[in-house]
């Protein structure tokens, strides 16, 4: 090979290596982007931070129009610098705590707002044995905490509820006599043509408002705030229950929320404890729809819906998903947000936001009997796991026969 | 040598040019290099976006949501559908969405839920998605579990009894209040009085069935296992089932029977409300009884399945559709078809709500409601229904002349097949007739239980050849029919041709008097003809079939089978 060949090749060669080295060189370095480096880890901060939140269908409206102004105002992690987008996945609670155990949430959320913390409780037990953890942590800064609140009230027609009270006070005892009695409405001081008795509660599988009656039951039938195993699982208390139960109009497993009875009216259900704050959102409805406007009644033994916004801690999600997800639900505890609460029958955890005010429905339907104050009632403890199982599985054999 | 002389002969100048050409090719190379490499960069990030593109239009649905529904809302429901695909929803990055509707039965939903097959239902009750989670939490060996998740409403309407409004006058409607039992006893002192109810299949149908077991236990609620075994309670059941002219696929099949037969095809039958302002815009003059024992509701639910494979774009798909549904638009449209909307702030007796009096309806009906009792009543009241249900005496009676020769026959043998295996009850009695140029009884009527095997065998065993008797073979299943003279079953014969008579020895209209005449008394037959093919003599077998208030359907090679099936549900 002569020279003029050696330097032709050398040169092709050389200008292949200087393609090759600008190649890698162009990969390598961060030309054009706006990457940041965080112990090591590149972190293109060109994109969001997307924050899945699994909501409860009563808080759902709200939260998704709150996650719609926080997406509007570009929230920033301040770790990083990224914004925030928050994704609201509505699910009934308890559809969400089964997808959870059942471990088919794809993708697995960042957040679980459920209705209270019962569901976080049962899903935690299930973890409890699968994993010898939690996965929805109860101190720290992942904790669950309260967004907004709400409680178990009576709903009932105003008819109904002007017969029965001719007997007394709207309890859980004058509707398991009501339940009880043979004839129908036309003994119990109302129409023949109502029909029977008619209760109008969630199922407690498909619902945790219904779960929350049954634990409502429990306290009034023993006059105490906290109920435990052996109260629950006593022969008579469940006969009793199952006496009320069994004036449920659908028996079949429907989940049955106040939706149902605003749609359905006292055709289906004459009077329930349902959540105020449907109870609120549906009162209009209610009197455009069926003749009879409905009546709120709080009971002795209020079982209060704490909605409690709970960071999953399990690997699916990174540290600045959580944490993102932590500035989020700041966002909702905020006194704007808090007050927007108040327009969807929501109590505001806020202490510096009254119940009342120009958008609450609490003062809007004062005269169907919203009170922004609960009156001489106690608040039923959170009962522990095992008690909640038990109720459940009374409910799937006395009551829905599965 | 030419090369080396060449070489031999270069000048210093020579040389210095050639390597200031050969950097300047270096030059030429690194850039074009770069340039190559750069666009080849380009190329692929552009081919990536063509990809996703690509990716785009292959799958180009996007989002796609299918969501079966009940028959009974085909107008209302694929009209919403429509409404939602041509707004051309998008999802937060841009992917479009579109929902897919496959219409289907309540009970083929049950069977098919858990494959994946769709990822929403609107069955014509929640009582379905009920049954749906018990069989799931058998399917998964978990009590706990369930397959429906989140459920939305965009329409309801109440079970009544449809009445021609003369017949709810000799009820002494509306003064006196009808109910399940009124009705049933109406119909045991007046053997002439037909109602009608669709088989369990289909919500009305289960809640009509339901409210008679109420009223044969003589409870309006608590119904137990218990109450459905006591034997008095399933003498009674029987007696008023044996009121039934026959059952059906549906009440929106019974009620395009009513619309293109009139007065003459039944006097009542159950449907949900909306028929029967459908009916009355038709013209027709009947009234919605809303039961005085309670009546119950087709809510037409939307329900999510919380299947492993749904997606979170789906779920999505299935927030934007069930929105749409809630829209004030699709509800005003809901309204317009006689459904009642779930937007409460719409008045039912606002100006132009078809829910009127004059419709035969009342908004502020029903009162109340029978208790809806749980899966395994709901359960166990489908099995008793099928021992207790009105028992047949039903004659098949099959074309095999020559032009039934080859594919045709196939498929008729395949459609007699799902017939037979279709009819659950070993009770009901079932025989085979052919004809051609003659006519014989392959299998005489009998109890399936004892010759369901034999029937297979026969079916199978059929051939074509020959001309059509077609009169003549329906008038031996006929007399076969009468000579039982079994008033307690329902008594019917379907007949099936492809072509034109053209070899019996009595004439359609002596057939025709003769069926009228005789049907007076005795034992009714009922004829369900089958023309089959484009060469089947339609006007006959209508003539047939409207001589005995029975029905004449059309159809072919394709649709055969299901035509079969469907007329099962008659017995």
């Amino acid at each position: 090979m002569n020279r003029t060949r050696w330097v032709f090749f050398a040169i092709v060669g050389l200008a292949l290596a200087l393609v090759v080295a600008a190649v890698v060189v162009f990969d390598l370095l961060p030309f054009g982007k706006q990457d940041t480096t965080i112990a090591g880890e590149v972190i293109d901060t060109s994109q969001p931070v997307r924050v899945t939140v699994v909501a409860a269908q009563s808080v759902e409206p709200w939260v998704r129009e709150a996650a719609d102004q926080f997406n509007g105002e570009e929230h920033i992690l301040e770790d990083t610098g990224q914004t925030i987008q928050v994704t609201i996945i509505p699910m009934d609670g308890l559809a969400a705590k089964s997808r959870f155990e059942r471990e088919e949430m794809d993708p697995v959320p960042t957040a679980w707002i459920p209705d209270s913390r019962y569901l976080t409780e049962l899903v935690n037990a299930t973890f409890k044995e699968r994993l010898g953890r939690d996965v929805f942590l109860t101190d720290g800064e992942y904790r669950g905490r309260p967004i907004a609140i709400t409680l178990l009230a009576w709903g009932i027609y105003e008819s109904r509820a002007q017969a029965l009270e001719q007997a007394g006070a709207i309890n859980w005892q004058l509707i398991h006599d009501a339940a009880m009695n043979a004839d129908g409405w036309d003994a119990l001081g109302g129409s023949e043509e109502w029909g029977f008795f008619k209760l109008a509660i969630s199922s407690p599988r498909k619902n945790a408002s219904g779960l929350g009656a049954m634990v409502a039951m429990a306290g009034e039938y023993y006059d105490k705030t906290s109920v435990s195993v052996d109260d629950v699982d006593s022969n008579d208390f469940q006969d009793w229950m199952a006496d009320i139960m069994s004036s449920m109009s659908d028996l079949s497993g429907g989940a049955y929320t106040v939706q149902d009875l605003a749609l359905f009216g006292y055709t289906t259900g004459d009077a329930g404890q349902l959540l105020e704050s449907d109870l609120l959102v549906n009162m209009e409805g209610i009197q455009t729809r069926w003749a009879d406007p409905l009546r709120i009644v709080y009971p002795q033994y209020v079982t209060w819906f704490d909605f409690p916004f709970t960071v999953w801690i399990g690997p699916e999600t990174s540290a600045d998903q959580k944490n993102s997800a932590l500035v989020f639900e700041e966002f909702l505890l905020s006194e704007p947000i808090q007050q927007r609460a108040l327009a969807y029958g929501l109590r505001p955890v806020s202490p510096t936001v009254p119940v009342e005010g120009p958008d609450s429905l609490f003062t809007r339907w004062q005269s169907q009997g919203a009170q922004a104050v609960i009156p001489r009632t106690t608040a039923m403890r959170p009962p522990d796991r095992q008690v909640l199982q038990d109720l459940l599985r009374f409910f799937d054999l006395r009551v829905a026969g599965r | 040598m030419a090369k080396s002389q060449k070489h031999a002969g270069r000048t210093p100048g020579q040389s210095a040019a050639i390597v200031g050409a050969l950097i300047a090719l270096l030059v030429v190379v690194v850039t074009g290099g770069c340039l190559c490499w750069a666009l080849l960069r380009g190329i692929t990030g552009a081919a990536g976006v063509l990809e996703d593109a690509g990716l785009k239009d292959s799958e180009f649905e996007g989002i796609v949501l299918r969501v079966a529904y009940s028959p009974e809302k085909e107008i209302l429901f694929t009209h919403l559908v429509d409404g939602f695909n041509q707004m051309g929803r998008e999802s937060a990055d841009g992917r479009s969405m579109r929902v897919q509707s496959v219409r289907m039965d309540p009970d083929e939903m049950l069977r098919a839920a858990s494959t994946g097959e769709f990822q929403a239902i609107s069955p014509d009750s929640s009582v379905w998605l009920h049954q749906l989670d018990q069989q799931y939490a058998e399917e998964v060996a978990d009590p706990a579990a369930f397959l429906v998740g989140q459920t939305r409403h965009y329409a309801i309407s109440p079970v009544v009894i449809a009445m021609w409004e003369d017949a709810a006058l000799e009820l002494g409607w509306p003064e006196t209040a009808i109910g399940w039992n009124s009705l049933v006893n109406h119909a045991i002192a007046d053997p002439d009085f037909r109602w009608s109810h669709p088989s369990t299949a289909s919500a009305s149908g289960l809640l009509a069935t339901l409210a008679e077991f109420y009223a044969a236990a003589g409870v309006t609620r608590g119904l137990t296992p218990e109450d459905l075994q006591q034997p008095e309670t399933i003498a009674r059941l029987q007696e008023m089932e044996a009121t039934v002219s026959y059952y059906g696929e549906g009440e929106w099949a019974i009620a395009q029977q009513v619309n293109e037969r009139g007065r003459d095809y039944v006097d009542a039958f159950v449907a949900q409300e909306q028929l029967v302002v459908w009916l009355n815009e038709q013209g027709h003059d009947l009234v919605a009884i809303y039961p005085v024992e309670g009546s119950l509701w087709e809510d037409h639910p939307l329900a999510l399945l919380e299947l492993p494979s749904l997606t979170s774009e789906q779920r999505l798909a299935f927030e934007e559709f069930a929105a749409f549904l809630e829209s004030p638009e699709a509800q005003r449209q809901v309204m317009s078809h006689g459904y009642r909307p779930v937007d409460l702030s719409l008045d039912l007796a606002m100006e132009n709500s078809p829910l009127t009096a004059e419709n035969g309806v009342d908004p502020d009906q029903p009162r109340t409601t029978l208790q809806l009792p749980g899966a395994q009543v709901i359960d166990q009241v489908r099995n008793v229904w099928w021992v207790i249900k009105r028992k047949t005496n039903v004659y098949l009676v099959v074309d095999t002349s020559g032009s039934m020769d080859g594919e045709k026959l196939r498929n008729v043998k395949e459609a007699l097949q799902v017939f037979v295996n279709q009819i659950e009850g070993a009770e009901e009695r079932v025989g085979l007739i052919e004809f051609w140029g003659d006519v014989e009884i392959l299998v005489p009527l009998d109890r399936l239980g004892d010759n369901r095997p034999e029937l297979q065998a026969a079916i199978g065993g059929l051939e074509a050849g020959g001309d059509t008797a077609l009169l003549d073979g329906v008038t031996v299943a006929y007399k076969q029919l009468r000579r039982l003279n079994d008033p307690d079953r329902i008594n019917a014969i379907v007949v099936m041709t492809d072509g034109q008579e053209n070899a019996s020895h009595i004439s359609i209209t002596d057939l025709t008097s003769k069926l009228r005449r005789e049907n007076q008394s005795g034992a009714r037959v009922v004829i369900f003809a089958i023309a089959y093919g484009e060469d089947a003599d339609y006007d006959m077998l209508q003539q047939l079939a409207d001589s005995t208030g029975g029905q004449a359907r059309a159809g072919t090679v394709e649709t055969i089978r299901g035509l079969y099936k469907i007329l099962s549900t008659y017995f």
